[in-house]
């Protein structure tokens, strides 16, 4: 069975498209054939980021306009093995989507044994972030610790269990909180929200939280998802949101702060 | 007594000719515009444009492709009166004495089967004199909550009170004309004897309310010096002030 999985903000700038990179490429290290949609028509980015910006020639439009098929516009990527990324137009904008389309490509997809459907939705609530969620199973709400953010994903949340088409058939889609740019120094310092205010006010399961990184900036910079960058604590924090995702019972890491992290040892090691 | 239009944008659809599925379709568009505008808002259908025979309009029909589409259908004005007893079979809720609202509508500029948000002004004494038998006046079972109910999201309960089991958010507002309980905690606007119940009251475990109201007197929380705020507490209406008490 396949599942399509909206990755979804509400916000801008928050860290969905570098989610929804490292986590389509977390599932297809794992052995699962894994698609990643890029839903921001007229402000595409995912191909940058997963590095294969100069290998696209047809486009998710082009899909649904006819202009081209499917294994046309997929990309296989040339490092992970079950790793395909459909690009979006640049020069169009989010009205070239319809439900009929995107429903016929996702359906394809299924049809093509493939295990996993990320879509990385643009930010908003408009029609693009709509298009994104409306055939999904699942959804990872990226959030960042701060109030701004928090509110927006209680908004896109809201429309997901209303609009979406498991919410329209009666189902719920199941929700997963993913809270990135996370500074452990500066929730303690109380210039952030913390793991458990976000979790207090939009009361869904945890999937992972993402630390502050400057390994994520020179990951997209050189187009490999931070993913595969073992050494980075964000690039390992996104492996165990995937291990998580798949069903392992993993601890959180990365969430306290050195000096508090030293305080403890101090106390009990 | 008024009903502030303020605090509860009704939609409005102003209906010019009888062909339901057109209406519909068109609204839907509407709607797949700003789909998170519109999620369950309680909408009024007006007949003051209506053109072609109000004895022809199925009602029914109406009321079944506007829950469809996720709207709430509350009530409808402005229709002659030969068919308020359609109306009432099709389970429409009758609006009355509403000629104020409907020379502002006329005075408008005519959209065909235009979604509008404007604030619908309803005198407490209008809904006093309706005759009991009238669908208004009827309390119905009440309503029970049990997802969150979160920002930007509108829950209405028509002719009844509310349970919330779950938690309401910021920039959420959840409305009944009765009264209305959470159980989890009320962060969003909450608004009790929406038209004009003044006995309604409003009980919550923990009171973060952005705005209470009963029966048209609002207040924000963070104008009250109440000591309950984040506390189990109850709301009542005593003459013209809100009162907060500890549950
Ligand atoms: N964990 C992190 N640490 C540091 N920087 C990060 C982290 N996650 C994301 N960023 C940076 O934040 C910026 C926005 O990231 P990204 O493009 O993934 O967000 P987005 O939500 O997809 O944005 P948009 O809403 O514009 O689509 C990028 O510059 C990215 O490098
Ligand atoms: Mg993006």
């Amino acid at each position: 069975m396949s599942k399509v999985i909206v990755v979804t903000s509400g916000k801008g700038g928050v860290g969905k498209t570098t989610s929804s990179a490292a986590f389509a490429a977390g599932l297809a290290s794992k052995g699962h054939k894994t698609a990643v949609i890029d839903f921001d028509v007229g402000l595409r980015n995912l191909d940058l980021i997963m590095g294969v910006e100069r290998r696209v020639v047809y486009d998710f439009v082009n899909v649904i306009n006819g202009e081209s098929t499917l294994k046309q516009a997929l990309i296989k990527d040339k490092r992970v093995e079950n790793l395909y990324i459909l690009p979006a137009s640049q020069t169009r904008d989010k009205d070239a989507l319809n439900k009929e389309g995107v429903e016929s490509v996702i359906n394809e997809l299924k049809a093509d044994g493939f295990d996993y459907i990320v879509c990385d939705s643009p930010a908003g609530i408009e029609k693009g972030a709509f298009m994104a969620l409306y055939f999904a199973d699942e959804a990872i709400v990226v959030t960042n610790p701060e109030v701004s953010s928090v509110r927006d994903s209680d908004r896109i949340l809201g429309i997901l269990q209303s609009r979406s088409k498991v919410a329209e058939e009666g189902g719920t889609v199941k929700e997963h909180l993913l809270i990135t740019r996370y500074s452990p120094e500066r929730v303690e310092g109380g210039d952030m929200l913390s793991k458990e205010d976000i979790q207090e006010i939009l009361s869904i399961p945890l999937l992972g939280v993402i630390p502050e990184s400057g390994s994520v900036l020179q990951a997209s910079n050189s187009g490999n998802p931070v993913i595969m960058d073992k050494e980075s604590q964000a690039g390992q924090a996104y492996m165990d949101v995937v291990s998580r995702f798949l069903g392992e019972d993993i601890p959180l890491r990365f969430v306290e702060s050195e000096e508090k992290k030293g305080f403890f040892k101090k106390l009990f090691g | 007594m008024q009903l502030k239009g303020e605090m509860s944008m009704l939609n409005v659809l102003h209906i010019q000719d009888t062909d339901v599925s057109e209406i519909c379709s068109k609204l839907e568009q509407k709607r797949d515009e700003a789909p998170q505008f519109f999620m369950q808002s309680p909408i009024v259908i007006d007949g003051s444009e209506l053109s072609g025979n109000a004895l022809e309009f199925d009602f029914s029909a109406l009321k079944q492709g506007l829950l469809d589409l996720g709207f709430i259908p509350v009530g409808s004005r402005n229709f002659p009166p030969a068919a308020n007893n359609l109306m009432r079979e099709s389970g429409w809720a009758i609006m009355r004495d509403q000629q104020s609202t409907s020379s502002v509508s006329k005075s408008e500029p005519v959209q065909k089967n235009q979604v509008k948000d404007s604030p619908v002004e309803e005198s407490k004494e209008n809904i006093n004199t309706a005759p009991q038998t009238n669908p208004v006046a009827v309390m119905k079972t009440q309503m029970t909550v049990d997802r969150p109910v979160r920002s930007g999201q509108q829950v209405y309960a028509e002719n009844s009170d509310m349970t919330v089991l779950s938690p309401t958010s910021a920039g959420s507002e959840i409305m009944a004309d009765g009264s209305i309980h959470i159980y989890g905690a009320l962060r969003g606007r909450v608004l009790a004897g929406a038209r004009g119940n003044e006995s309604a009251r409003i009980y919550c475990q923990s009171l973060q309310a952005e705005l209470i109201a009963i029966a048209g007197r609002y207040q924000l929380l963070d104008e009250s010096d109440t000591t309950l705020k984040g506390k189990p507490a109850m709301i009542r209406l005593d003459g013209e002030k809100l009162v907060i008490e500890a549950l």
